[in-house]
């Protein structure tokens, strides 16, 4: 088993044009936010917020969901931590469409974007998504409260920034990583315990 | 060799039995049909033999390794085959041979090649695609959900080595039956 060849073959298989399009209008859509609002939101709790908040629906959608449900991947001979790691790429990815369509607009409208707020919000929106991801092999209520809990992970993990505290740039982004980390062991977890049933007839 | 081997085998979901319990040992070259009460039953039973879905009671090895504990290793020896079959065109199924020989580590023009010849001893369609992806890689096991007869057979002389179990509906053990089961399962 050649497991980075696998790798990059899942993640070729969700990078697809859908991909390009919602990358593309996840972009416009926050960049035209942060345009009309950004001087509403100056503090640098409500980007990040947004970012957060964004993030997790976007993660957790659900014809995504449907996407990575399909058996096509519960049959192929990976653990679930290696399959956790393909899939979290692509949505990753998308999520990063969110700080950058925000540094944009905002940009567009005030000439200027904070690059510590820009990594803060990079670091937001990758926790969150990670941490949403395991809401897609969960249906009904406890789906929508690992998409609730994604998005205040998201923003817990910028509080030191946010709070001005000392090294609060590095300490938010060495929360995320940890975060980000065990988002994805979760994940692993998830995908290694789900039992992917035929629909009820 | 014993390439499947199940002992009492039921899966529960939320307390309510959705297999009725079955049992059975396979050697290589060998063949054995899984009868349920209803299409989800079969394809559940199937996703069991083929490691993807985890039994609630009971053991499944394929070849030695036990598909709770170990399932890439065991769904590495398997082909499976889902009663939906594989949707796709031509084309669609190309990528998907070309997927799986990602996955697998295959060589890519083999398994494309392997692929059409499995595809003109079957003829077309969906169920038949489904299979030609089953068996691009080498496999001991082939796993059919609810094919049609003659697959059976024809998969047998694709395939002459390995073990061959297919489930199909049928009257059967009640979903509640008791374990073990009293082998009306497997015939």
């Amino acid at each position: 088993m050649n497991e980075f060849r696998a790798t990059v073959a899942i993640v070729r298989r969700h990078i697809d044009r859908h991909f390009a399009i919602d990358w593309a209008m996840q972009f416009g859509i926050v960049a035209a936010i942060a345009f009309a609002f950004t001087q509403t939101f100056a503090h640098p709790l409500f980007p990040l917020a947004i970012a957060s908040v964004l993030a997790a629906a976007s993660a957790a959608e659900r014809s995504h969901a449907e996407s990575l449900r399909r058996l096509t991947f519960f049959a192929m001979p990976l653990y679930g931590r290696q399959l956790a790691r393909a899939h979290a790429i692509a949505p990753s990815l998308l999520a990063l469409a969110i700080p950058a369509g925000y540094a944009a607009g905002s940009i567009a409208r005030t000439h200027e974007f904070p690059a510590a707020l820009l990594a803060t919000m990079f670091g937001a929106a990758l926790v969150s998504t990670l941490v949403a991801l395991s809401s897609i092999f969960r249906d009904g209520l406890r789906a929508s409260l690992y998409v609730v809990l994604a998005a205040i992970v998201g923003v817990a993990v910028t509080l030191p920034f946010v709070l001005q505290a000392d090294y609060g740039l590095a300490l938010s982004a060495a929360l995320a990583a940890i975060a980000a980390f065990f988002a994805l062991r979760a994940f692993g977890e998830t995908l290694a315990r789900y039992d992917p049933l035929p629909l009820s007839p | 060799m014993k390439i499947l081997r199940a002992t009492d085998v039921t899966f529960v979901r939320d307390g309510v039995p959705l297999v009725a319990p079955f049992s059975l040992s396979l050697d290589a070259g060998a063949a054995a049909e899984i009868v349920q009460p209803s299409t989800r039953a079969a394809s559940i039973a199937a996703r069991l033999c083929a490691a993807i879905v985890k039994p609630s009671r009971g053991v499944i090895y394929v070849g030695e390794f036990e598909t709770r504990l170990q399932p890439p290793q065991a769904k590495r020896l398997v082909g499976f085959v889902d009663a939906g079959g594989f949707e796709g065109d031509a084309h669609a199924l190309r990528c998907e041979v070309a997927f799986r020989a990602d996955v697998w580590n295959l060589d890519k023009a083999a398994a494309q090649s392997r692929a059409t010849e499995i595809l003109d001893a079957l003829g077309d369609g969906p169920y038949a695609r489904a299979i030609a992806l089953a068996l691009v890689a080498e496999v001991a096991l082939v796993v059919l959900d609810q094919p049609q007869r003659r697959f059976v057979g024809r998969v047998r002389k694709l395939v002459p080595e390995a073990a061959i179990v297919h489930t199909l509906v049928g009257a059967t053990a009640a979903l509640s039956a008791p374990v073990p089961a009293s082998a009306p399962a497997v015939r």
